[in-house]
C-alpha cells in the first residue's frame, strides 16, 4: 500500500471514530440527554490534528522515500476526482442544512446551534467521501 | 477501467539490465505505484510522461505505447 493510500485511510478512520464520537454527543444534545458544551468541539478538532500528525509521522518513518515524493500527475488526478465528488456531496448536504430551521425546536435559539452543526457535519461527511473516493481509485489503479 | 493503450514497458524494463519499477519511476519523477498502473494498462500518463518514458529506453514513443481502440466513439 502506497504511503498516499495510508495517509487517506488515516485521515477517513480519523474522522469516522473522532467525528462520529463528536456527533453521537450532539445526538444525545439534540435528544435532551446531554448538555451542549463548545469546549467538546475544540477539544475533538485538537484531538484530530494531534492524531492525524502523529499518525502521519509514523506512516512517514516507514516509507520515508514516499512521503518525500511530491504528487505526480496520476496522484493529482485521484485527488481531483475525489474532490469533485465530495463538492456534490457537500453542495447536497450544505442545502440539507437549512432544512434544520424547518424542526421543531423549544428555544430559537437553537436553530441557529442546530444549522451550524449540520454544516459541519456536511463538511466531515463531505471530506470523508473525499478519501474513501481516493481509497477506491488508489485500489482500482494498484 | 484498463485504457486503450497498449505498452511494452515491461519488455523494455526487462531489456534494460531489468530495470526495477522504482528505478523507471525514479528516473521520469513519478512514484513506483504509477508505474505499475501504467503497466498493467490502468492509467494512460501524460504525453509529458510517456515522451520521458521513452527517452528512458532510448526509443521512439510508439515502440512504448501502442493504441488498441476501435475508432474514436461519437
Amino acid at each position: 500500500m502506497s504511503f498516499r493510500e495510508k495517509s487517506a485511510w488515516i485521515s477517513l478512520v480519523l474522522l469516522a471514530v473522532v467525528f462520529g464520537a463528536y456527533f453521537s454527543y450532539i445526538g444525545m444534545v439534540v435528544a435532551g440527554l446531554a448538555r451542549n458544551r463548545f469546549s467538546l468541539f475544540l477539544v475533538m478538532v485538537a484531538v484530530f490534528i494531534i492524531a492525524e500528525v502523529v499518525l502521519h509521522l509514523v506512516i512517514a518513518t516507514q516509507t520515508p522515500r514516499d512521503a518525500r515524493t511530491p504528487k505526480d500527475e496520476r496522484e493529482q488526478l485521484i485527488e481531483l476526482k475525489a474532490t469533485r465528488t465530495a463538492f456534490y456531496v457537500l453542495l447536497v448536504s450544505a442545502f440539507g442544512s437549512i432544512g434544520t430551521v424547518h424542526l421543531r425546536l423549544s428555544d430559537p435559539d437553537d436553530h441557529l446551534w442546530l444549522m451550524m452543526q449540520a454544516i459541519l457535519f456536511s463538511i466531515v461527511f463531505a471530506e470523508a467521501v473525499k478519501f474513501a473516493r481516493q481509497i477506491v481509485l488508489y485500489r482500482r489503479d494498484a | 477501467m484498463d485504457t486503450a493503450i497498449r505498452n511494452t514497458i515491461r519488455r523494455l524494463r526487462f531489456d534494460h539490465s531489468e530495470m526495477t519499477q522504482q528505478e523507471l519511476a525514479d528516473k521520469i519523477g513519478v512514484t513506483r505505484q504509477t508505474v505499475n498502473a501504467i503497466e498493467l494498462g490502468k492509467y494512460s500518463p501524460s504525453l509529458e510522461v510517456a515522451f520521458r518514458i521513452a527517452a528512458v529506453f532510448g526509443v521512439p514513443l510508439d515502440d512504448v505505447f501502442q493504441y488498441d481502440g476501435k475508432g474514436v466513439k461519437r
